[in-house]
């Protein structure tokens, strides 16, 4: 099997063009992507880091760019450990719908969830959301916050780190979002440890 | 917000059930530009899941308008608990994390005594579907989950036993060779006789018609399995448990559907079957992701008005389809038959059958087992003119309810409504009284659904060559006709391209923009051996 202790699934969400898919590519490929094309064929990003002297494989997830009309399915946000909700600083709208966005968080990921909030586009001149108002909305809401900046590479892999570290703390102490028992993946690509144990391979 | 939906696309599919959202997969898969659309704000249409407020929603607009012809009709729902708890401890906000660790703790000692303000402050882990269904472990739709790879975007648990209702009992049905051999209702005589046939049913081949079968063309398949001389408890297990089927049931259907059965058998569990984690609703969700990542655009909440062919200047036919005021434009259209406009559907009605469902939520298992039991219970027609009757438990750990709980589903070919269809079968497993503290041996039903759902399942073909009808959901346990009709639907649009084939694993993936260019390579050592 592959080497790696621990495997986290992380998805982001928030409005289109916030630079949610700069920052999984920024943290996972060092680059910035140029113009917005998009992404097509690219699911989720990999990437192993080490904490602790222990490798921990994320799997980033993308929203594919259902979040443009507000149409993610709910099955995206299943057996996610942590959740990345942004917006960009200089858009004050992307700011206004996060209401919005933890409303269908609630309705739908596991409310254990590790939640992070993300104000993106620190490199921008025309800020519109101060910081503290976005702190204060974090805090209000119990979640993580932290600005960043996927163009100048700020924050980024500090983000992804410390969610790393969070929730291998919280493995450790049994807290996280239990998805075990399940078959798991049916083409035997992931071990799942639970009830049957086994590793599935067609 | 949605007004700035691009207007022109190769393919717009409307409606995101099952049919629907593989036929949409199919096509941005294999590069075609992929509106795809749903009247309602969530996804799967008649074969979505509900969390519990969102079931009571579903109910509430269907009963609010009847009216609108809505597939689903003779609603009717029941509580069997009280409204308020009568228990002070029970105050559970939002500290869902205590919550469930007293919930474990308290399970071993007594059971809990659910309320219906329970059921609304833990509605989120509700997960009921209108169509649940099962996968065979080989049927197509595993097969295409893998080969698609599409298979990465939902998990399974096995469903860990069949059961049947036989002397007046439930009583589990040997599927395996272990379980053959392992049962003590079945003897040593009837194990050799049970295996033989078996072996006979697995190399049945329905193209050269071996000798075994080719005088039993219109034969039912309970001769040929008494023709055979199997007990009445072989019969049993194999005509109702394993075939699913009725004394009616010709010997060739019930030799497919054995098959089908056995050749799924070893590949998971103990059973042939699979149930989708957080229910069956999620499987046209996993599509249409594999959709959007192909680059298709979603939009819910968009209902479509009218539909019209329009022929271009160059003789050049495109479908124009109104919503909300704007005018979206395909070549190809893939309408559910629930979303499908009346002015694309051909006059006469299909003669069908409609299906007879229902939802119990109950307190415990029908039959207490070790681990959390995912069963298929397979009740033969208890009357004359009667069907036979699937159920279907799934517990907590399926994502289907919270702890304590389990959500069972019945399923028949309707004869008069869903609840006198059905009630007398729900009457023999659970127990209606509602007293939750009183002792009984069967679980208690605690809230009852029961719904007759039209079947939409037949094909039909629209009035336009350019605009598919996609097929609702049919009464049959799995999800095989589904697949054949979107295959066929992606053929006629897609001719000649594959269909699904694998997408790529994300570290096969290499972006365009990162590839830096080395020199160029000696191109003459390759051209020289094209030559030879």
């Amino acid at each position: 099997m592959e080497d790696y202790k621990f495997l986290f699934k992380v998805v982001l969400v928030g409005n289109a063009g916030v630079g949610k898919t700069c920052l999984v590519r920024r943290f996972t490929q060092g680059l910035f992507p140029p113009g917005q094309g998009a992404t097509i064929g690219v699911d989720f990003m990999i990437k192993t880091v080490e904490v602790d002297g222990e490798k921990v494989k994320l799997q980033i997830w993308d929203t594919a760019g259902q979040e443009r009309f507000r149409s993610i399915t709910q099955s995206y946000y299943r057996s996610a450990h942590a959740l990345i909700l942004v917006y960009d600083i200089s858009c004050q709208p992307t700011f206004d719908c996060l209401p919005d966005w933890l409303r269908e968080i609630e309705e739908y990921a596991n409310n254990k969830v590790l939640r992070i909030l993300v104000g993106n586009k620190t490199d921008r001149e025309d800020r519109e959301i101060p910081r503290h108002i976005g702190e204060d909305f974090a805090q209000r809401h119990g979640m993580y916050f932290l600005e960043t900046s996927a163009k100048e590479a700020e924050n980024v892999e500090r983000l992804f780190m410390e969610i790393a570290v969070e929730l291998m703390e919280q493995a450790k102490c049994k807290e996280l979002p239990k998805y075990d028992g399940s078959l798991g993946p049916i083409n035997g690509k992931t071990t799942s440890v639970g009830d049957s144990g086994c590793c599935l391979r067609s | 917000m949605d007004d700035d939906l691009p207007t022109d696309f190769e393919v717009i599919v409307v409606g995101t059930g099952m049919v629907e959202s593989i036929v949409a997969a199919a096509c941005s898969r294999i590069g075609k530009n992929v509106l795809h659309l749903d009247s309602s704000d969530h996804y799967g249409g008649l074969w979505a899941s509900y969390n519990f407020d969102g079931l009571q929603k579903f109910i509430k607009e269907v009963n609010a308008d009847p009216k609108r012809q809505w597939p689903v009709y003779n609603l009717s729902e029941k509580w069997y608990i009280e409204k308020e708890s009568s228990e002070p401890e029970q105050n559970e906000d939002k500290k869902e994390g205590d919550e469930n660790k007293t919930d474990d703790s308290k399970a071993e000692t007594q059971k809990k005594i659910w309320s219906q303000a329970n059921f609304t402050a833990e509605y989120r882990k509700f997960n009921i579907d209108m169509t649940p269904k099962l996968l065979f472990s080989r049927g197509p739709l595993v097969e295409l989950l893998i080969s698609s790879n599409i298979a990465r975007y939902a998990e399974f648990r096995c469903v860990t036993r069949v059961l049947t209702w036989l002397n007046d009992r439930l009583a589990p049905v040997p599927c395996s060779r272990a379980d053959v051999f392992a049962t003590e209702a079945v003897s040593i005589v009837e194990k050799r006789m049970l295996m033989k046939m078996l072996t006979s049913i697995v190399g049945y081949n329905e193209e050269e018609m071996n000798n075994e079968f080719k005088d039993w063309n219109d034969k039912t398949f309970k001769e040929y399995l008494t023709h055979k001389g199997l007990t009445p408890n072989l019969i049993h297990y194999v005509l109702y448990a394993i075939a699913g089927g009725t004394d009616k049931m010709p010997c060739l259907e019930g030799v497919k559907e054995c098959k089908k059965f056995l050749m799924s058998l070893g590949r998971y569990g103990n059973t042939p079957f699979l149930w989708p984690m957080y229910g069956s609703g999620e499987l046209p969700q996993c599509f249409c992701r594999l959709c959007a990542v192909f680059g298709g655009v979603y939009c819910l909440n968009r209902p479509i008005d009218k539909v019209e062919i329009k022929t271009l200047d160059e003789g050049k036919r495109v479908v124009a389809i109104q919503s909300k005021s704007k005018t979206l434009n395909c070549n190809n259209l893939v309408v559910g038959i629930d979303e499908c406009p009346k002015e694309m559907l051909p006059t006469e009605p299909v003669e069908t059958s409609d299906i007879s469902k229902a939802v119990f939520i109950t307190n415990g298992t029908i039959m207490p087992s070790e681990k959390e039991p995912l069963t298929l219970l397979r009740f033969p027609p208890l009357t004359e003119e009667g069907h036979a009757v699937t159920v279907l438990e799934v517990g907590p750990a399926t994502g289907s309810c919270p702890k304590g709980l389990f959500v069972v589903y019945f399923i028949t070919k309707m004869v008069k409504d869903a609840e006198s269809d059905l009630q007398q079968y729900a009457a023999r497993i659970f127990d209606f009284s509602g007293d939750q503290t009183a002792e009984s041996d069967k679980p208690k039903c605690l809230y009852s659904l029961y719904y007759n759902v039209k079947d939409t399942s037949v094909p039909v073909q629209s009035v336009a060559s350019e605009v598919h009808v996609c097929a609702g959901p049919d009464v049959g346990l799995d999800f095989d006709r589904a697949v054949e009709q979107a295959e066929q639907v992606f053929k006629k649009i897609c001719p000649g391209e594959e269909f699904l084939p694998r997408a790529p694993d994300p570290e096969e993936i290499v972006f365009e923009d990162d590839v830096t260019h080395g020199p160029e390579f000696a191109r003459h050592d390759d051209e020289e051996g094209d030559a030879q």
